[in-house]
């Protein structure tokens, strides 16, 4: 005996996954961690961490009906079987078993997951047990001579029935630990503390053993019971709908009989349900069948559901109940459903059947909404409810879905597509030939395996057969599906080798089905060759013939498919999903809708991503302990809101949309990026500080502004939701989708209208001038030229005014803002409705309106004299003053005649959306900013901007930091798109060189906007408390000088605004680049650190790419590759000489 | 098996696949059901993935046997269907006329297999459950049958007359997607547009009949995918034999709607 074992002991570890050197597919974040293979391993709900670890030995007495065999690691001595393995321990379990077990960190699941592997005898676990700590009566320390340390756990096996059984002996299990002195009392501190803790659970564990059959077969007096069928005395626990409507088959035929005294006696020896403790003959009673009474606990045990039972023993009960009465799209699929699952099935055709049935699918659903309901389930479930309780069902339910089918009946049912192309390419391996025939037939394979796995053959195979296969489902995981896959086509090889097409094919399988019950080998001599059935054959090629399909084979190949798999789900969905978009997408173009929804879902994605690296940084330090609120929980290293896994979010909140429009409209970019190297000490404090600028940090700013604002709250339908796909297309359809100029100018001025009334008042004016520099500040990308075309910007051969072309478009849009606001205040209306103002409004409006008509022409003349001469003067002497002189002097009229009450308190104001248009159609730059620059300013799937690819470049790079920390998208996804993602945008180099002065002034101005509304203030409150004793003109030299740049903007305002953008940058220059220095020492320090890493060589190039081209003499921006970056430079090139 | 087909001298026979799609509960597997047993039933198996069927189709030129995968209804069983359509050479789009939002479904399928199924692919477009409605009231399949020729006839021809056993909603008409709707929408698209009755029979083996007469010649010869001509000549005349017990031997409304 003893050598045998050795032998076998040796060759055990030869085969032992663990000593080959697997080349592992899986990608470095597939690699389960440590704990998931541990609660794998054990079956553990999710709740378990592995607290300690150490060899031991495990001593059980001698059983009465001593069935030894030469198992495995088992030595049979005088104090009874002995295995050596690990024993284990989780906060409310203790696990011993024989199979070699390291959950290092290194640890891949090729190499760990081996329980589920090869199944010759140990099976999933192999021997030993997994005690919850509630079980554990007594502890005690043994002194034994050998100086062993040795523990002898007592449970409560047979202890929590009120009645004591015949012949009953506690469970004693003798623990001799393996280790050095202090890991054993280590070890023994943890399990004290555990076994506390397990004490609270006791109750729960008491409430759920009395539900389990074995208890009722083992107290004695009901083995009679259970012979006549009837139970007297002590009702027998619920063992399904089986006991009301009979248990499939025929109970004589799968001696059922025996193999419950089997049972019976094994629960004696090894201790039942909670308290089991797996010997050989575990394994070997389940491979048989499982008797009907027994299997719906014995599944649940193997499967490890009665784990999450006895942890919340009420849940069941307790989710029907908070849901009642409530309805759901589920419910109403289930419904459906109800009168179609296993109909033949007499327990499902009376109505206690479907409405047990009922319940189950439907607290699941409430439990799981990701899941909610999936046709397949319903078979499944009316399967387990025949063997099992409604309680039991539905855990067992949710380990399924959560573990054994993970992602079968998602709502994109990836599980079951990656598994079917598992299972392809298992067939291709093992069996080439037939898989080349289907290949060469056009059979698709996957159409018919697709519902073996789907409803767990509950379908394919009749009923008897069907739960044996799930007998060995429930304990050896997955894998069991394909075996016995593998082993119908191997059996049906040679006949399927002569189909032509999938009818023929079907048809084989079905007949092969059929006849499950029949002799395999019909023609025999031998009687015993002729007693073997077709499904015992098929048993034996399953685990014998393809014993080498292990766990970690199956894992494998899943994370070899799962990107094509999921890629395709994509796809579809976003086929699917673009389609579905409605009329209103119709104005934006395939390709812009790809873009859109391909941007949309990578911002959720990487939204979520962050999201959940904050959440766990935050319960890192919380220690959070409390229970998850999902059964199992979500497992830990999931990509949770990849669209091909199932339900993602599908609604950005406000910060979600900043993103998104950060990658679509450069715009939406924030600043901070183009920080000057401010002092980088202070940046890192600020990291430490704050998690969420650590994440930012490796990322585009997005920018927040008012407008943002107002575009989010315009494009949702509900805010507090969020913006949907729809959401966003539509509201981009809105923008782009029409060439219309006043679609644009309409929708613009409705963004600012806020009372919905068709007026917008002086604040609001104030802040449509601020989005227009808000929106304008990182330049036009040439969408806008005053009166000149791309072509011949730099050379003015058909302009007489050449110096004009020593302004930048840009400079001189901020001329076309101070005279927008001019203008606004020169024609807005006043807001009291007054009789006399009343009428004054309606003359004023009939006005404009006739101006619109037919007077536009001529206003936009004069307008233009007064724009086009405004700039030019400020170009020919860089000083402060000149421009506001020019400026007093010009627009004098303006001043006096609107200017004042403009500014008057007490005379508040509107425009209206004609004077609006009206306004904008008078400035040639404001109109191409409305006809070409605002709607093109939203980059869908034209070629992105090569200054955005190179901040792409540096974006990939630090994605590929997030992917270390925790889960990364596979970069093919997002150069599936046609642009590449989160690059369109366009991050505009950091603060240096020229491109850093345009911007600062155009900063400026923005930042200027906000001082003249709040010197705008200022003056109302000088009104009222002066009423009216001083002139605007006094205010306006005071401030000169105080604050001789925000002075220019004050004087700008006071004279009619005319000359701000001349006087914005005609201002010291020096000075100003010191305060922006300042300010971005305090907004956006912490991307320091982004630039120095990510994006320094692409900056770099970009860098010397705009100095060759300032070098070459400025010209060509529209022949060039980077149209945006030459053109700007060359103009500000022009502007410094 | 459809005798007629044996008891004719030998027609040239060939198999198209035809897949079907649909909202749930349009009642896509009642169709086939209709088709291919003259059956009707309220509880169904579950589509599970796919259902696999075939009915033969006797044209007087030709015998069609039509291989049908009839796919699983519930929304999140979608991403399975490429797997269905994928070399279909016939589609049944089906939408249910009560239901306005199974025709969004039924052309969202449309627009899919436009795209994305094999190129030629014959699409119908059929409403189902006329007998909820005025104009398909009458329980009687031959006189549905008769009235059928005019797809577009106008609604109410012959009102509630046998509505009464199922009907017990006032008005009696639960219609919600006009005839004209959803024809012109076919006719835009170039599918063949039908409305049916799997509960009542009316039109239902009319679709099948179209549909094999629509099958152009060509496709027929290359047979399914990339077989060759030779093999699937071979395959469909060892098919039959093998097939014998999987497609239903209840050929009853095989042999009165198809022309033979």
């Amino acid at each position: 005996m003893i050598p045998w074992s050795s032998f076998v002991q040796k060759a055990q570890s030869l085969i032992d996954p663990a000593n080959f050197n697997i080349p592992s597919l899986s990608s470095p974040d597939g690699t389960p961690s440590k704990a998931t293979l541990f609660r794998q391993q054990f079956r553990l709900p999710d709740s378990q961490n592995p607290l300690q670890e150490i060899t031991a030995d495990l001593v059980l007495p001698l059983p009465n009906s001593s069935s030894g065999s030469g198992e495995g690691s088992r030595r049979v001595d005088r104090a009874g079987n002995r295995y050596t393995g690990r024993l284990h321990l989780s906060e409310r379990f203790i696990c011993f078993s024989t199979q070699p077990t390291s959950f290092l960190p290194s640890a891949t699941t090729s190499a760990s997951t081996n329980f589920t592997g090869q199944t010759h005898g140990t099976g999933p676990s192999g021997n030993g047990f997994t005690l919850p700590l509630s079980c554990i009566r007594r502890v005690e320390r043994l002194h034994s001579a050998s100086h062993v340390f040795s523990l002898a756990l007592t449970t409560w096996n047979g202890l929590l029935n009120k009645q004591q059984e015949p012949n009953f002996t506690p469970q004693r299990l003798i623990l001799q630990l393996v280790g050095s002195r202090q890991a054993c009392e280590r070890f023994c501190d943890t399990l004290k503390k555990g076994l506390r803790e397990g004490m609270k659970e006791v109750d729960n564990l008491r409430l759920v053993v009395t539900d389990c059959y074995s208890e009722y077969l083992l107290s004695g007096a009901k083995t009679k019971a259970l012979e006549t069928g009837e139970g007297d005395g002590r009702q027998p626990p619920d063992a399904g709908l089986g006991m009301l409507f009979r248990y499939p088959g025929d109970a004589r035929k799968l001696r059922d009989r025996s193999k419950m005294r089997l049972w019976g006696e094994y629960f004696r020896e090894n201790g039942r349900n909670a308290t089991l403790v797996r010997q050989p003959t575990f394994h070997k009673l389940i491979r048989v069948g499982l008797p009907n009474r027994l299997r719906g606990e014995i599944w649940e045990l193997a499967s490890g559901s009665l784990f999450l039972r006895i942890r919340s023993p009420k849940l069941y009960q307790e989710t029907l109940a908070k849901f009642e009465g409530q309805e759901s799209l589920a419910i109403d699929e289930i419904e459906k459903d109800l009168n179609r699952s296993l109909p033949e099935y007499p327990g499902f055709q009376s109505e206690e059947g479907i409405s047990r049935l009922r319940r189950v699918l439907t607290a699941y659903s409430w439990t799981n909404a990701e899941i909610g309901y999936c046709q397949a389930m319903n078979i499944v479930v009316a399967a387990l409810l025949i063997y099992m309780s409604e309680a039991q069902a539905f855990f067992l339910l949710s380990v399924l879905c959560d573990r054994l089918v993970p992602g079968y009946y998602s709502t994109t049912m990836y599980g079951t597509l990656l598994d079917q192309k598992v299972f392809e390419s298992l067939v291709e391996k093992t069996m080439p030939v037939l898989w080349e025939h289907l290949t060469k037939t056009d059979v698709q394979l996957s159409v018919v395996s697709l519902p073996w796995f789907l409803s767990l053959y509950i379908n394919s195979m009749p009923l008897v057969f069907a739960f044996r296969v799930l007998d060995v489902f429930f304990l050896e995981g997955p894998k069991v599906l394909f075996q016995v896959g593998l082993a119908i086509l191997r059996i049906n090889g040679e006949e399927l080798l002569d189909v032509q097409d999938d009818g023929s094919f079907i048809s084989i399988l079905k007949t092969y089905f059929s006849r499950l019950d029949e002799s395999a080998h019909p023609r025999s001599e031998n009687p015993k060759l002729r007693a073997i059935t077709r499904f015992q054959e098929l048993m034996v090629v399953a685990f014998k013939e393809f014993s080498g399909i292990t766990h970690s084979t199956i894992e494998e190949q899943r994370e070899k498919h799962k990107g094509a798999v999921l890629e395709n789900i994509e796809n579809f969905a976003k086929r699917t999903s673009i389609r579905n978009l409605g009329p209103e997408s119709k104005r934006l173009s395939v390709d812009d809708l790809g873009t859109i929804y391909d941007r949309f879902y990578e911002t959720l994605y990487q939204w979520q991503q962050q999201q959940n690296i904050l959440e766990e940084e935050r319960k890192r330090q919380e220690k959070k302990k409390s229970e998850r609120l999902s059964i199992l929980g979500p497992p830990a290293d999931r990509e949770v809101g990849r669209v091909g896994l199932g339900p993602s979010p599908t609604h950005m909140d406000y910060n979600a949309f900043r993103e998104f429009m950060a990658a679509t409209a450069k715009w939406a970019v924030s600043d901070s990026p183009a920080a000057s190297r401010s002092d980088s000490s202070s940046g890192f404090g600020s990291l430490k500080g704050n998690n969420k600028s650590l994440l930012w940090a490796n990322r585009r700013q997005p920018a927040d502004h008012e407008f943002m604002q107002r575009l989010y709250r315009k494009w949702a339908s509900d805010p507090e939701e969020g913006l949907s796909l729809q959401n966003v297309v539509n509201g981009l359809a809105r923008l782009k989708g029409s060439p219309d100029i006043m679609n644009n100018i309409n929708y613009f001025f409705d963004l600012f209208d806020d009372n919905g009334n068709g007026q917008v008042d002086r604040e609001g004016i104030l802040k449509i001038s601020e989005a227009f520099l808000f929106l304008s500040r990182r330049g036009f990308d040439g969408t806008i030229n005053a009166t000149q075309s791309l072509e011949d910007l730099n050379s003015p051969r058909d302009r007489d005014h050449a110096e004009q072309n020593t302004l930048t478009t840009e400079e001189r849009f901020l001329g076309s803002v101070s005279a927008f606001i001019r203008r606004c205040f020169e024609y807005a209306d006043p807001s009291h409705p007054e009789n006399r103002k009343a009428s004054l409004q309606d003359a004023t409006a009939e006005a404009t309106d006739k101006l619109e008509s037919f007077a536009i022409g001529d206003d936009e003349e004069d307008l233009i004299d007064v724009d086009d001469s405004k700039p030019t003067q400020p170009a020919e002497s860089n000083t402060t003053h000149k421009p506001s002189e020019s400026s007093s002097g010009e627009p004098a009229r303006p001043r006096s005649e609107s200017a004042n009450p403009a500014l008057d308190p007490n005379n508040p104001l509107h425009i209206t959306l004609p004077t609006f248009r009206m306004v904008i159609l008078a400035d040639e730059l404001l109109e191409q900013f409305f006809e070409s620059y605002f709607p093109q300013s939203f980059h869908l799937s034209d070629h992105p901007h090569p200054a955005s690819l190179a901040a792409s470049s540096s974006l990939s790079s630090n994605l590929t930091t997030f992917s270390n920390i925790g889960s990364a998208r596979p970069s093919n996804l997002s150069s599936a798109g046609s642009v590449s993602v989160g690059a369109p945008g366009g991050i505009v180099p950091p603060g240096k060189g020229l491109r850093g002065v345009l911007d600062n002034i155009v900063t400026d101005g923005i930042r200027m906007a906000a001082e003249v509304k709040k010197r705008m203030d200022e003056a109302q409150r000088d009104l009222e408390r002066n009423a009216l004793g001083r002139d605007e003109d006094d205010d306006e030299d005071e401030d000169d000088d105080e604050l001789r740049r925000d002075s220019t903007a004050a004087a700008a305002m006071a004279g009619g605004i005319s000359s701000w953008g001349a006087g914005a940058y005609g201002a010291d220059m020096e000075r100003r680049s010191v305060r922006d220095a300042d300010r971005d020492l305090l907004e956006g320090a912490e991307v320091l650190s982004v630039r120095e890493k990510g994006e320094g060589s692409s900056l770099l190039d970009g860098k010397e790419d705009t100095e060759t081209k300032s070098q070459n003499g400025s010209k060509g921006a529209g022949a060039s590759s980077s149209p945006h970056d030459s053109e700007v430079v060359s103009k500000v090139v022009e502007f410094e000489s | 098996m459809s005798e007629s087909a044996g008891a004719n001298a030998p027609k040239p026979s060939s198999s198209v696949k035809l897949v079907l799609l649909g909202e749930a509960a349009v009642g896509k597997s009642s169709l086939v059901l209709r088709f291919v047993n003259n059956d009707f039933q309220e509880n169904k198996e579950p589509t599970i993935g796919a259902a696999f069927l075939t009915q033969k189709c006797s044209l007087p030129t030709r015998t069609i046997k039509f291989e049908i995968w009839d796919t699983a209804g519930q929304e999140r069983f979608a991403s399975l269907a490429p797997m269905y359509y994928r070399n279909a050479q016939a589609a049944l789009v089906v939408y249910d006329v009560t239901k306005p939002s199974s025709l969004t479904k039924a052309k969202h399928w449309v627009a899919e297999l436009q795209r994305q199924a094999s190129p030629g692919i014959v699409i119908a477009l059929v409403g189902n459950k006329l007998d909820l409605t005025n104009d398909g009231g009458d329980s009687s399949a031959a006189a549905a049958a008769e009235a059928e020729s005019e797809p577009t006839s106008g609604e109410g021809e012959d009102n509630a007359a046998g509505e009464g056993e199922e009907q017990d909603t006032a008005s009696g008409d639960s219609r919600k997607v006009s005839t004209r709707e959803a024809s012109s929408y076919a006719d835009e698209e170039g599918l063949l547009f039908f409305e049916t009755s799997a509960k009542t029979g009316a039109n239902v083996v009319d679709v099948f009949t179209a549909i094999a007469n629509a099958i152009p010649e060509s496709s027929l010869k290359t047979g399914r995918g990339g077989a060759g001509t030779g093999q699937t000549a071979l395959g469909g005349r060892s098919g039959d034999d093998s097939r014998v017990n999987l497609g239903d031997r209840n050929a009853a409304t095989a042999k009165e709607g198809c022309a033979c």
